[in-house]
C-alpha cells in the first residue's frame, strides 16, 4: 500500500518540471498572442505623451477618452462601421443564398453540362485575385458600380469555395426526404428551401462565418472601388488613417481594437463555425 | 437516360412522353437553381479571367483605353525592369523564409498545446485563434505601433535583454523580415489548429506501441506523429506558399513597399502599376507571372484535398 503511494509521489515528482516547463511557454504563448491586443486597448486610452514616452508605458498614466472622442467625432468611424457592417451582412446573405441554390442543383439534380461547369469552378480557385482586381474592377465601372455599396457587394457575391462546401454537405442529405416532400405535393423550390436549407444549417452555419469575416476584413477590393471618404469600410479606413497620423497611435491604437470587437463577440458565441471555416477559408487562393 | 441525351429529345419535338418532358423540366428546374450564380461566376470570375491575359498583350491605363497590342513585351519588360526584379528576389526570400518558420514554429507549438500533461486545450486554441480575427489593416496598426523604433514595446524589451535597436520597419534590410514577423503572428495560429486537429486524430496506441518499443518521446513524435501528419503539413506548406506569394495588405499598411523597394512584392506591384501609375499592361502581365507561380502548387493543393 505504502510503496505503491511511493511510487504515485515519485511519478508526479517526475512530471512536475515537465509540466511546470509546459505551462511557462504556454503562458509565454498566450503573452504572444493576446498580449498585442490588451497593449493597444490599454493605449486607446492613453495621452499623446504617454504614446510615445522612453521606456514605453504599458498602461495609461492618465486615463483618457480623447481618442475615442476623435475617432467617433471628427472621423467618420461610426459610418465606415456601419459601412462595413452593411457590406458583410448583404454579402453573406447573397452569397449563401446564391451558393445554396446552385449546391443543391450540383449536388441533387442531373443536368446537361454539370460535370463540365463543375470542372472549369474547380479550375478557378488556382487564380489569384490579384489577376482578376484589373479587369474586375473595368467591369465594376462598366456597370456604373465605383463608389457604390453595390460596386462593394456585388462583385463579392459568386463564391465557389461556398458551393463547394454547400453541395459536399447536400450530398449525404438523404434523397428519401425529397421524394417524401415531393409526394406531399411540395415545389421544387419549397423542397430547397423548407427540406434542404434547415438540414444544411451547420455547412450554411459554417459558410455564413467565413464570408462574413472575409469581407468584414477586406482590403484590396473597397481600396480599388472606393475613393469617397464616406463609403470607406472599417479596414480601408484603417489602412488610410496611417498617412494621416502618423505618429497618433492613441487614434490608430483605438481604431484597430474597436473594429476587431464585433468579430471577436461572435467568435466567443460561435466559435465551433470558426474552427470549422479554417480550412473552407484557407482554400480561398 | 441521362441528361447527356438531352438534345434528342428536344429535337423529336411533338413525341414527348411524359416521363420525357418532367425530365426536360427536371433540367430546367436545374438550370434556374444555378442561374444567379453562373451569372456572377461568368461575369465577375471567367470574363476577368480572360480579360486579364488579353490585358497583358496590350498597353494601356485605366483612364484613357488607348490600348495598342505590343504582344509579349511586358513580359519582357518583367525580365528587364529593375524593380520587378526587386519584387520577385522580395517574393522569392520573403517566402522561403516565412513558409519553414511558420511550419516549424507552428508544429512545434502544436506539439505543445497537444502534449498529454496540457489541459485546457479548447483555451489555447482560442488563444491562438485570436489573432486570426483581425483585419491585416487593424494587425499591421497594431503592429506599427509594437514596432515602432525608440518608443515601441517591442524595441524596449529587446534592449531589456541586450538587443541594439532594430528599425523593423525602416531598414531595407531588415523590412521584409519586420512584416514576416507580423504576419507569423498573423497567421500562426491557422497552422497551429490545423497540426492540433491533425495530431489528435493520431491513435493513441501508436504512441503506446512506440513506447513500450522503448522509444523516447522525441523519436516517437519524430518517428511516428509526425509521418502520420504529413498529408496535413504539405496542406500547411501549400497554403501557406500560397499566401506568401499574395503578399499585399500588411505591406500596404506598414510599409508601402519601401524602404527603397525593399518589402515591394508582386501583389503590391500589380496594385501600383494598374492604379496608381497607370501601367495596366505590366500590371496585368505580372498577374499572370503570379498566376504562373501559384498554379503548380494549386495542384498540389487539390491532390491534398481530395485525398482528405
Amino acid at each position: 500500500m505504502s510503496h505503491n503511494r511511493l511510487h504515485r509521489w515519485r511519478k508526479i515528482a517526475n512530471i512536475l518540471p515537465k509540466a511546470a516547463l509546459l505551462y511557462a511557454l504556454l503562458a509565454l504563448l498566450v503573452i504572444v498572442m493576446l498580449g498585442p491586443y490588451l497593449y493597444i486597448f490599454a493605449s486607446s486610452f492613453k495621452e499623446t505623451y504617454t504614446l510615445i514616452s522612453i521606456p514605453p508605458r504599458l498602461l495609461p498614466e492618465q486615463f483618457v477618452w480623447d481618442n475615442y472622442t476623435y475617432i467617433l467625432g471628427e472621423l467618420p468611424f461610426n459610418t465606415w462601421f456601419i459601412n462595413t457592417i452593411l457590406v458583410a451582412v448583404l454579402v453573406t446573405i447573397g452569397t449563401v443564398l446564391i451558393d445554396a441554390l446552385a449546391a443543391y442543383a450540383f449536388a441533387k439534380k442531373q443536368f446537361w453540362g454539370r460535370d463540365l461547369l463543375f470542372g472549369l469552378m474547380l479550375a478557378t480557385i488556382m487564380i489569384p485575385g490579384a489577376l482578376l482586381l484589373i479587369p474586375t474592377f473595368l467591369i465594376t465601372n462598366q456597370l456604373g458600380l465605383l463608389n457604390s455599396y453595390g460596386g462593394l457587394i456585388i462583385p463579392a457575391l459568386a463564391n465557389v469555395l461556398g458551393v463547394f462546401l454547400l453541395r459536399q454537405f447536400m450530398q449525404t442529405l438523404p434523397v428519401e426526404l425529397e421524394h417524401a416532400a415531393r409526394i406531399d405535393g411540395c415545389s421544387e423550390f419549397g423542397v430547397f428551401w423548407r427540406i434542404i436549407m434547415p438540414l444544411s444549417m451547420p455547412a450554411l452555419a459554417t459558410l455564413s462565418i467565413v464570408v462574413f469575416t472575409a469581407q468584414w476584413n477586406n482590403l484590396v477590393w473597397p481600396l480599388v472601388v472606393i475613393n469617397n471618404k464616406s463609403l470607406y469600410t472599417l479596414p480601408l479606413g484603417l489602412a488610410l488613417l496611417r498617412s494621416e497620423f502618423q505618429v497618433n497611435y492613441g487614434i490608430t491604437s483605438a481604431a484597430a481594437f474597436l473594429s476587431v470587437v464585433p468579430l471577436i463577440v461572435v467568435f466567443v458565441f460561435l466559435q465551433r463555425y470558426f474552427l470549422e471555416g479554417l480550412t473552407v477559408g484557407a482554400m480561398k487562393g | 437516360m441521362t441528361s447527356a441525351s438531352m438534345p434528342s429529345i428536344q429535337s423529336r419535338g411533338q413525341q414527348r412522353s411524359f416521363w420525357q418532358r418532367s425530365a426536360v423540366r427536371r433540367n430546367l428546374t436545374a438550370y434556374l437553381f444555378i442561374l444567379p450564380f453562373v451569372v456572377l461566376f461568368a461575369v465577375f470570375n471567367i470574363g476577368p479571367f480572360f480579360w486579364a491575359l488579353w490585358l497583358s498583350l496590350l498597353r494601356g491605363d485605366l483612364v484613357a483605353p488607348v490600348k495598342p497590342f505590343v504582344g509579349l513585351q511586358n513580359y519582357g519588360s518583367l525580365t528587364t525592369d529593375a524593380i520587378t526584379l526587386q519584387v520577385f528576389k522580395n517574393s522569392i526570400q520573403y517566402t522561403v523564409s516565412v513558409v519553414p518558420i511558420t511550419v516549424c514554429t507552428g508544429l512545434a507549438l502544436a506539439f505543445l498545446i497537444g502534449n498529454k500533461l496540457v489541459r485546457f486545450k479548447d483555451f489555447f486554441r482560442a488563444v491562438v485563434f485570436f489573432p486570426l480575427l483581425a483585419s491585416a489593416a487593424a494587425t499591421a496598426q497594431i503592429w506599427s505601433y509594437i514596432l515602432a523604433p525608440r518608443y515601441g514595446v517591442l524595441t524596449y524589451l529587446l534592449g531589456l535583454v541586450g538587443f541594439p535597436e532594430i528599425y523593423w520597419l525602416s531598414d531595407p534590410n531588415i523590412a521584409l523580415y519586420g512584416i514576416l514577423l507580423v504576419e507569423w503572428w498573423r497567421g500562426i495560429g491557422f497552422h497551429i489548429i490545423l497540426f492540433l486537429a491533425a495530431m489528435l486524430g493520431v491513435p493513441e496506441e501508436l504512441h503506446e506501441a512506440a513506447r513500450i518499443d522503448g522509444a523516447t518521446a522525441w523519436q516517437v513524435a519524430i518517428r511516428v506523429t509526425i509521418p502520420l501528419m504529413r498529408p496535413v503539413i504539405l496542406f500547411s506548406v501549400v497554403m501557406g506558399t500560397i499566401w506568401a506569394f499574395q503578399l499585399f495588405d500588411t505591406v500596404f499598411v506598414l510599409t508601402n513597399g519601401g524602404p527603397v523597394h525593399s518589402t515591394a512584392t508582386i501583389v503590391w506591384y500589380i496594385y501600383n502599376h494598374a492604379f496608381r501609375y497607370g501601367q495596366v499592361g505590366m500590371a496585368a502581365a505580372m498577374g499572370v507571372v503570379l498566376l504562373l507561380i501559384i498554379m503548380p502548387i494549386s495542384f498540389v493543393q487539390m491532390r491534398v484535398l481530395g485525398e482528405r
